[in-house]
């Protein structure tokens, strides 16, 4: 598939330390791409300098074909969805919505259509005329997504663009975000450092530590198959029993030796907690390591201090060791 | 804690009674009373020098201190909206030394300072000495005693006050807007335009009203730099109490020009009411 943004071997460096570390990835067109990481990975500052806000120390940043590298922010078929949303607190949603179009000079005429079918898209038509100050989160959230949107940039960029919504909203906003993206088919660069958000969204991840890159792949693929044990762990719990690797859902735990195909370890039970869908009990093994099972909601609850067999099944082993 | 309020609130209560509602009091009596002949005020009661604001003689001196102190207020904004947004910007040591910088003229009395001004307007003056030594002018330019060198003075006067409320409304505002207006395709004048001034309204109004009130009563500045010529309203009080010996027109004057800058306010405010809706 052919590439929307192409960064290559992109560094940057703050006086303390270098915050991009040779960061070179690829975005094909129309896909939803994410940059998961910790807080201070460099995530943040990839998407300023590809905003134009922040300019690399070295390397390129190409968006189909044209070089981006300074121009300035005005100057790029880019826009941002950012995390406080930065809406011009002055201007009703519509003018927000208005406002970018106006900058590329379309007449009233022109404009009021598109900000009609864009509250429409995201369901504020009812919100029309209100100041940013009177709209509640969601709707201030869907408001700075219409504004990115409407000047239909070549790329769109959305930093941590969830983070303040409070968590139910967050899942419903997530599916309509998705649903958004494929109707529309403008590619999107998405930063987060909340994994399920970027499992749940992306076609593609890459996943950064460090200021470096540690693995681009799909959500299965780098749930799955993590390249590191860094990617291992960021993106989910992860028990190590001698060295390997195995995810609390694939691991299981039976009062009988289980099966012969299957690993398996004796351990004590430290605590059973019911989550309603499934129990949560975490064990401990005879040399004090740490391991986390979930067990169905339907089997018998397991006791503290229970001596159990913990087990699970090699095809489910991660292909990182500790 | 009502024992305590009242202990805290007592030294400003005490002080706005003793050295502001009495005078004032006295002032709005004095100004219906009839002038004596050595000064001070005698009867009978009388609405007269209220009816003596109406004669064009004092409406021209109101007119002329309206509009210098308009000119005033609008260039002292000019000069001072920049300064503030480059304050603003700087980084949080540098911002301590130019706002330190911005005060610091009032650590001289603004007496002296204003002579200083003579001293740079004057004919023998600075500015004239050097332009007349490289041989620019022949003759000295006539820089003092009018009507720009009181709009100087008034702008340098009272520059200091229209730069700190524009300063601590821009260090408030979110500088990602700036960034949104950009990513937007805002050029950097469409964003000074679109977003920064508009979201400075309040910032620009009671800088203006620093300034503007003031002005509105200066009589230091007019009375050095403008040298008699172009007399403002708190000139004309001055005179009223002093020279003219009429306490109860000078009175009449001073409620006249309260009552002025009260409208003005009252105006500017509920505009601030409304924003905040």
């Amino acid at each position: 598939m052919e590439n929307a943004l192409a960064l290559t071997a992109l560094n940057k460096s703050f006086p303390s330390h270098k915050v991009v570390d040779g960061i070179s990835l690829n975005v094909p067109k129309g896909c939803f791409y994410s940059l998961l990481g910790p807080s201070g990975c460099g995530k943040t500052t990839i998407l300023r300098m590809i905003a134009g806000f922040a300019e690399p120390d070295s390397g390129d940043i190409n968006l189909n074909g044209k070089r981006l590298n300074g121009l300035r922010p005005y100057e790029r078929p880019v826009t941002t969805v950012f995390q406080s949303y930065a809406l011009f607190p002055h201007l009703t949603a519509a003018q927000n919505i208005a406002f970018g179009l106006e900058r590329r000079g379309e007449k009233p005429a022109e404009i009021a259509p598109k900000v009609k079918r864009m509250l429409e898209l995201v369901g504020l038509e009812q919100r029309a005329d209100r100041l940013p100050a009177n709209l509640s989160g969601g709707e201030k959230q869907r408001t700075a997504l219409a504004r990115a949107l409407v000047v239909e940039p070549e790329l769109l960029l959305l930093d941590e663009p969830l983070s303040a919504l409070d968590p139910a909203l967050r899942k419903r906003v997530r599916l309509e975000l998705k649903q958004l993206q494929k109707q529309l088919g403008i590619t999107f660069l998405f930063i987060t450092h909340d994994q399920e958000e970027a499992l749940s969204l992306s076609d593609q991840i890459a996943v950064m530590n460090k200021g470096k890159i540690e693995q681009i792949g799909t959500p299965q693929e780098i749930y799955l198959a993590p390249a590191s044990r860094f990617v291992a762990g960021f993106l989910g719990a992860v028990n190590w029993v001698d060295g390997i690797g195995i995810r609390p859902e694939s691991t299981r735990i039976s009062r009988q030796k289980p099966d012969p195909t299957a690993k398996s370890i004796t351990a004590k039970v430290v605590t059973s907690t019911f989550l309603g869908d499934c129990f949560h009990i975490e064990t401990t093994t005879e040399k004090g390591a740490a391991i986390t099972a979930q067990v169905p909601f339907n089997e018998e609850p397991f006791a503290p201090g229970e001596s159990v067999h913990v087990y699970w099944h090699p095809a489910d082993e991660l292909p990182v060791r500790e | 804690m009502n024992r305590l309020r009242t202990i805290f609130l007592a030294p400003s209560a005490a002080f706005t009674v003793i050295l502001f509602l009495i005078p004032l009091s006295i002032i709005i009596a004095y100004s219906f009373l009839t002038r004596g002949v050595y000064g001070g005020v005698v009867g009978p009661w009388t609405l007269e020098n209220y009816q003596r604001l109406f004669d064009p003689l004092y409406g021209i001196i109101l007119w002329r201190s309206l509009v210098m102190s308009t000119l005033a207020t609008i260039l002292c904004l000019l000069i001072a909206f920049p300064l503030a947004l480059f304050i603003s910007r700087a980084s949080d040591r540098a911002k301590g030394l130019y706002l330190y910088l911005v005060i610091l003229p009032f650590w001289t009395s603004f007496l002296v300072r204003t002579y200083a001004w003579m001293f740079l307007l004057r004919d023998t003056g600075f500015i004239n000495t050097i332009l007349t030594s490289l041989h620019i002018i022949n003759e000295p330019l006539p820089l003092l005693y009018n009507e720009t060198a009181v709009v100087v003075g008034l702008v340098y006067g009272y520059l200091p006050f229209a730069v700190l409320p524009l300063f601590s409304n821009l260090d408030r505002l979110d500088k990602t807007l700036l960034e949104a207006a950009a990513d937007l395709g805002a050029t950097p004048w469409q964003a000074l335009y679109k977003i920064v001034i508009p979201l400075c309204a309040p910032g620009l109004r009671a800088a203006g009203v620093l300034v503007f009130i003031p002005c509105l009563g200066a009589y230091l500045t007019p009375d050095l730099l403008g040298g008699g010529k172009s007399i403002m309203i708190g000139n004309l009080i001055q005179n009223q109490f002093t020279t003219a010996r009429d306490w109860p027109f000078g009175a009449a004057i001073s409620l006249a020009l309260m009552a002025l800058v009260m409208v003005l306010l009252v105006t500017l405010l509920r505009q601030d009411g409304e924003a905040a809706l």
